[in-house]
């Protein structure tokens, strides 16, 4: 007798590689419509499309809000919304032009903005976990309250003396080639990414987004994970205020606004549910390129700036709106329109369904079965089929007589 | 005996904190500048925030349901550039009719945002983010980016907001009178029960065979209407109108809502708290305007006023948790 085998249980969950749905991933899908787009750019103006420099000034038009959309992933994950970026980003270029100005290195300056950045968001990240707060009301209070800030300390005057390497950084390309500001944005992403999918603390995002009682009892540190995430979210808009500061070259009190819901919008275009615990950090990436592009596009359409909100709103909701057509919609739709909303001329064509499923199996296995001769093989197989055309004509004509007696039915009802 | 119980029905009064602010500011008013207390500014006071009350209703309706509405500011726009519009390509129209239209198109705009949340089941938020670009966008596209000046308005039209009635502009009336129907709308009639209890609870709501989706949509055609009428009644009473009127009032709307105690999860908040938030931060703004060099304080001051706000109402909560706690206590 052999010792019996041990029941293990395998705990590391990990689905095989299936190419069918590698493709029709949320991240593939913006793949396509980023390519879709470049397309239709190629199409439009191919001379502009190839010329040197086109490609780059795209890439860098969407880097200033793109840092911003990173920690916004974060924030959203938590189920959590954080509308003040617009302000913290004003605040924290603040607190570095002031610096630059009063003729602090620019070391110190950054370090001192990015700090600025981070302790706004400590002081969202208190509030909403401390005290309990929703997310949305500090936000929109702490959006007020700093951009306030930044009036009265800034009054009319515009900060222009920012270092020449923050425009390089904003405007220039590395040989001529590849943006400065896309390596800065795709370096800060890899840190992201890794942060969210390779580590215990993105792992508890996740669950915390999903239901934060489940990971308050199973030992996490709730309140401290979401200051810091707030913190993070402070930081990442402080370093796009860098890329700010260097593309616009001076800054004023008033600038800025509409950032913030521009980031939401990206980050839930890029497939993070606002509902908190769902999306990846490779989406909000992609989505970021595909605003970018979009405006481009629109831009060479001669569409007015104030008409292509229009398409980033439809596109928004059509975003959010695709995963709701899946099996059961449109089950759903059958029901009502096929089936006249009855379940149980749905259930027979479901039966059936199964039925001439398993046939077909049937036949796969006479395929794989080898001691069968060319003839066996064919009349088994002419069987089976014979066995799905009556499945199939069974089933038509269950389905008529059920509607037809509910016809009936209900023709006596009224 | 009696007259203690009057003032705990005072102390308990849920608006109190409010109240006293009020107050306070006032006396502080009294010090600051007399003039405050002047019968035109006090007209004009009104008048300058008979817009922002009206759409404070109207979020006042979508807050309660447990939703936000964050494209009020654009359909405000929609509203009041389609308004002007149909002024201009035609003279002969009745003010009245012109704000009639005025609410149909917020309503319209309203429709499908409630659709989209009640039947399509998105998050208010992300839609009425998206409506809220696709509106903006609408209302550049209805102006082609026009600006509309004093001018361009007919008599009849720009006359109705300045309309004096017992010394208060007629806008100022369009605001009192939609509290009251609101008021009364909220709190004595079914549907207007209803959004209170699908914020409350919306299982229990389902149990008691309140249809949910419904209800969504008829809260979010209440808040577009009111940003309907606010936009035309802003177009009457500025005369000036572009696509980009009413940009982040939005914000403004809400942080006032809060202020008056109606919460963001949605079930609770009352008229009369929303009424002293509007005349409390009427004053605000009003005083801080008439300090030389002030003005700029409004963005700050309206936000650390809402943050102590929240603060206070969920110390007050939990205080009246505590105590009933310890009368059940004590009964045992």
């Amino acid at each position: 007798m052999s010792t019996p085998e041990i029941q293990t249980r395998d705990l590391a969950v990990k689905e095989k590689f299936r190419l069918s749905r590698f493709l029709v991933r949320w991240e593939m899908i913006l793949v396509y419509i980023l390519a879709a787009i470049n397309l239709l750019l190629v199409i439009l103006r191919p001379n502009l499309y190839f010329e040197s420099g086109t490609i780059q000034s795209i890439i860098r038009s969407g880097m200033d809000i793109s840092v911003m959309v990173l920690g916004m992933i974060f924030v959203l994950m938590l189920g959590d919304i954080d509308v003040s970026v617009g302000a913290i980003m004003i605040v924290s270029c603040m607190v570095m032009g002031l610096l630059l100005d009063a003729g602090a290195p620019a070391a110190v300056a950054i370090i001192a903005g990015i700090a600025a950045g981070g302790l706004c968001g400590v002081f969202n990240g208190v509030l909403v976990a401390r005290f309990r707060m929703p997310a949305v009301i500090v936000t929109i209070a702490t959006s007020m309250l700093f951009r306030g800030v930044a009036e009265i300390v800034m009054g009319e005057n515009t900060l222009k003396n920012f270092p020449d390497w923050f425009s390089t950084l904003a405007w220039g390309d590395l040989g001529g080639l590849i943006p400065y500001s896309m390596l800065f944005f795709l370096a800060v992403a890899v840190i992201f990414a890794v942060v969210l999918h390779k580590t215990k603390f993105g792992r508890e995002l996740y669950i915390i987004g999903n239901s934060s009682t489940v990971a308050q009892y199973s030992g996490i540190r709730v309140v401290r994970i979401k200051i810091i995430v707030f913190a993070v979210m402070g930081v990442s808009a402080a370093l796009s205020g860098i890329l700010f500061a260097g593309r616009l070259k001076g800054i004023s009190s008033g600038m800025g606004t509409g950032y913030e819901l521009k980031a939401i919008a990206i980050a839930v275009l890029g497939g993070v549910s606002t509902n908190g615990g769902k999306g990846k950090a490779y989406g909000p990436v992609i989505a970021v390129f595909i605003m970018a592009f979009m405006t481009k596009t629109l831009d060479l359409l001669n569409v007015h700036a104030n008409i292509q909100i229009i398409f980033q709103g439809i596109i928004l909701l059509i975003a959010v709106m695709i995963p709701m057509f899946n099996k059961e919609f449109f089950d759903g739709l059958k029901l009502r329109f096929v089936f006249m909303g009855d379940k149980n001329i749905e259930a027979i064509s479901r039966r059936s369904a199964k039925e001439q499923q398993e046939l077909k199996a049937g036949i796969a296995e006479v395929y794989a079965d080898r001691s069968l001769t060319e003839g066996e093989r064919k009349a088994k197989v002419n069987e089976y089929n014979a066995d799905i055309a009556a499945s199939k004509k069974k089933c038509r004509d269950d389905i008529k007589r059920a509607k037809d007696e509910l016809k009936a039915r209900r023709k006596n009802v009224v | 005996m009696k007259k203690n119980n009057i003032l705990r029905k005072i102390l308990n009064y849920k608006e109190f904190g409010l109240v006293i602010a009020l107050i306070v500011l006032l006396i502080a008013a009294l010090f600051i500048n007399k003039s405050f207390f002047t019968f035109g500014n006090i007209s004009r006071t009104l008048t300058n925030n008979s817009v922002f009350a009206i759409l404070t209703v109207g979020i006042m309706f979508v807050l309660i349901t447990g939703g936000i509405d964050i494209s009020i500011g654009s359909i405000l726009a929609v509203s009041g550039v389609s308004v002007t519009e149909l002024m201009i390509m035609n003279n002969s129209i009745p003010p009245i009719v012109l704000i009639l239209a005025g609410i149909a198109i917020g309503a319209a705009c309203g429709l499908i945002n409630g659709f989209l949340v009640g039947k399509m089941k998105i998050v208010p938020m992300i839609v009425t983010l998206g409506t809220m670009y696709v509106f903006r966008g609408l209302a550049f596209v209805i102006t082609q980016g026009a600006w509309r000046f004093p001018h361009m308005f007919t008599e009849a039209f720009a006359s109705y907001a300045k309309t004096e009635i017992l010394g208060f502009d007629a806008i100022v009336f369009w605001a009192v009178g939609l509290f009251i129907v609101a008021g009364l709308f909220l709190g004595y009639t079914r549907p207007g029960r209803r959004l209170y209890a699908i914020g409350t609870s919306s299982e229990s709501s389902k149990v008691a065979g309140i249809r949910e989706d419904n209800v969504k949509i008829l809260a979010y055609v209440l808040c577009g209407a009111c940003a309907g009428l606010a936009g035309a009644l802003y177009a009457a009473n500025y005369l000036t109108v572009s696509s980009d009127i009413g940009k982040g009032y939005e914000m403004t709307a809400i942080a006032i809502c809060i202020l008056g105690g109606v919460s963001i999860t949605g079930g609770r908040g009352r008229m009369d708290g929303v009424v002293i938030a509007v005349i409390l931060m009427s004053v605000i703004t009003s005083l801080l305007s008439m300090i030389p060099g002030y003005s700029v304080w409004q963005d700050a001051l309206q936000g650390a006023i809402i943050i102590v706000a929240v603060i206070v109402n969920i110390a007050n909560g939990s205080l009246a948790d505590k105590r009933a706690l310890r009368e059940r206590g004590n009964r045992i």
